[in-house]
């Protein structure tokens, strides 16, 4: 049996990921998520798991460090990375939209826009034929239209609770995005048998 | 004053003695085997025009590297083998010779936007079977192809097989128009399972070929193309009988378990017509090369012949083959003042005996011991002088 490596991201996502692994049937050790260590073994199924930040999933799975890896679709069509998307995983369901002050119009002459997903904010209002200039943020991007950086911002909204709480409202719904399983191009060819096993068994846990 | 700019400029890489020194061996190797196939090596040159060679390629146009020459032409610095061959297999001299076996050994550019790991210029050595539309010609590149890499010692090596031509038959078979095919196909290039299985459901296929149309891209074999094949259409079953002889054909040539029919695989190397194929190994995360038959490219040099070839990624094939050699015998001989003479006559006699000799002026080292650690013999003026 070839050995995989799965790269896991670290935080929201990993629970939901977890569960549905050992609902498929995969004997996996307790302690994955609140150790510090970034690679787990399990030796039972031959699969060793590496942490990472939901970011850098499709990065590890690019270069074939990670044979497969569960990563965010907003991070796939942030990164454009060539892997390949073999599951609708179903977990961490939320969307990307556009948000900003309430009533308020964007600048005519330089609509600015917030966002840690530049490439597919810029995608969008290219796609709408507008002309606005991306300042890229790492985090609280709510706290951009707050204090004059920008007129809107494009982030994930999952409840809506953080717009509410500081707020702003949502414009325009840009994209839904779930988790995907995604593998290395090679590898899903070495290892194919592994890996449609796995794709299969998540499959059933995903529709039932 | 000392250069500040040490960096090179993004995805350029310095090839430091030991690589070289492998890509020569690896060059070697390959490029014997093509040969022993019949092939004839050739060059091309590392500028092209942009009008011909850059829009031909089929390598999107912000991967070129562009520059004017004193025309205020615009040249590009040659992203591929493949057109540059169709370029010179077109031109007067050859026509008459077809088919004809061309191979190459050489570096091409692709200009990278993304942070390391993928370099702007890399070697490709691979082969272009021109003016043979047969099934025999894809055979015969695949083999070599296959047994180039067997000679280089790749660990489980697979091939992936496609058929562009039939994909589209197939997808019209469906009831797909020439715009939905190209979607349904651009999601096959990046392999998307999942943006097939939503598009799957916006499309035109009547609903008692919709699982049927699903499995497109679970096929392994080619029996597994089999239920797609519509029996009243001549040319899908013609070219379904070339994917069962080809199966067989290369079963043959010893590649039996190694290859993977996947109907839905496909390239985003446009010009391919007809068969397409790429080649993985253990060690890599990329495959090591590709190719297929692109008759179409041939024809924008007003020559209406079959083609095809593969090309193989020489900086893959290292990273997968990163063994470390034997370190070879190499003797340095130390000489001073006095033992210059017998020095210099003696590294004569050893380079003719076909060893690999350093003649060096010792006083002109610094750290002699560890200069001296680099090698598996040293002999110093003193000894040549003692006899």
């Amino acid at each position: 049996m070839d050995e995989l490596t799965i790269a896991m991201p670290k935080g929201r996502i990993f629970e939901e990921a977890y569960e549905l692994l050992v609902g498929a049937g995969y004997d996996l050790p307790k302690e994955l998520d609140d150790s510090r260590k970034l690679i787990v073994e399990a030796p039972k199924e031959r699969i060793r798991f590496i942490l990472a930040k939901p970011m850098d999933v499709p990065t590890y799975v690019e270069h074939g460090v990670a044979d497969i890896g569960i990563a965010g679709k907003d991070v796939l069509l942030e990164h454009d990375r060539d892997v390949h998307e073999l599951l609708d995983l179903g977990i961490s369901a939320c969307y990307i939209a556009t948000a900003g002050l309430p009533n308020t119009e964007m600048n005519e002459v330089t609509p600015r826009i917030a966002t840690k997903y530049p490439a597919v904010a810029s995608h969008y209002y290219r796609s709408k034929g507008e002309q606005v200039e991306i300042i890229e943020l790492n985090g609280s991007i709510e706290l951009a239209p707050l204090i004059g950086l920008s007129d809107r911002i494009v982030d994930i909204v999952s409840t809506g609770r953080t717009l509410k709480d500081n707020g702003l409202v949502e414009y325009e719904k840009i994209v839904d995005i779930t988790s995907r399983l995604i593998a290395n191009p090679v590898s899903y060819r070495l290892k194919q048998q592994r890996i449609t096993e796995l794709v299969d068994k998540l499959r059933e846990q995903v529709t039932r | 004053m000392t250069i500040e700019m040490f960096e090179k400029p993004l995805g350029m890489r310095d090839d430091f003695p030991s690589i070289a020194k492998q890509k020569a061996q690896l060059r070697k190797r390959g490029t014997e085997q093509i040969e022993r196939a019949g092939y004839e090596l050739l060059q091309t040159p590392t500028l092209e025009y942009y009008e011909t060679i850059g829009k031909i390629s089929a390598i999107s146009d912000d991967a070129l590297f562009k520059l004017l020459d004193s025309q205020g032409k615009t040249l590009v610095l040659r992203p591929d083998m493949t057109s540059p061959i169709a370029r010179v297999a077109a031109s007067k001299l050859l026509r008459e010779k077809m088919p004809i076996r061309l191979g190459y050994y050489s570096n091409v550019f692709r200009a990278q936007k993304r942070e390391g790991g993928r370099p702007a210029e890399f070697e490709q050595m691979g082969v272009e079977l021109i003016g043979d539309d047969s099934l025999y010609a894809d055979a015969e590149v695949i083999s070599l192809a296959w047994d180039i890499l067997q000679e280089l010692g790749i660990r489980s090596g697979r091939i992936v097989i496609g058929h562009a031509r039939l994909l589209e038959l197939i997808l019209a078979d469906f009831g797909l128009n020439t715009e939905q095919s190209e979607n349904v196909q651009e999601l096959f290039v990046a392999k998307n399972g999942v943006g097939f299985e939503q598009l799957a459901q916006q499309l035109p296929v009547p609903e008692h070929k919709q699982p049927s149309f699903r499995k497109l891209m679970q096929a392994t074999t080619v029996s597994d193309w089999k239920p797609w094949i519509n029996e009243e259409n001549e040319e899908q079953q013609k070219l379904y009988r070339d994917m069962e002889r080809l199966e067989k054909l290369l079963g043959q040539n010893g590649l039996g378990d190694a290859m993977t029919f996947d109907l839905s695989f496909s390239s985003h190397m446009t010009y391919y017509t007809g068969l397409v194929f790429e080649f993985y190994g253990a060690g890599s995360g990329f495959p090591l090369g590709s190719g297929g038959r692109y008759d179409g490219l041939l024809e924008k040099f007003g020559l209406q012949v079959g083609a095809t070839g593969f090309g193989l990624r020489v900086d893959r094939l290292i990273e997968t083959l990163s063994v470390e050699e034997p370190q070879e015998p190499h003797t340095l001989i130390l000489f001073d003042e006095q033992s210059e003479q017998i020095a210099f006559d003696k590294a004569k006699q050893l380079r003719a005996e076909g060893k690999r000799v350093t003649l060096q002026f010792a006083p002109a080292v610094k750290a002699l011991e560890q200069f001296s650690e680099l090698f598996t013999k040293v002999i110093r003026g003193e000894e040549l002088r003692n006899g």
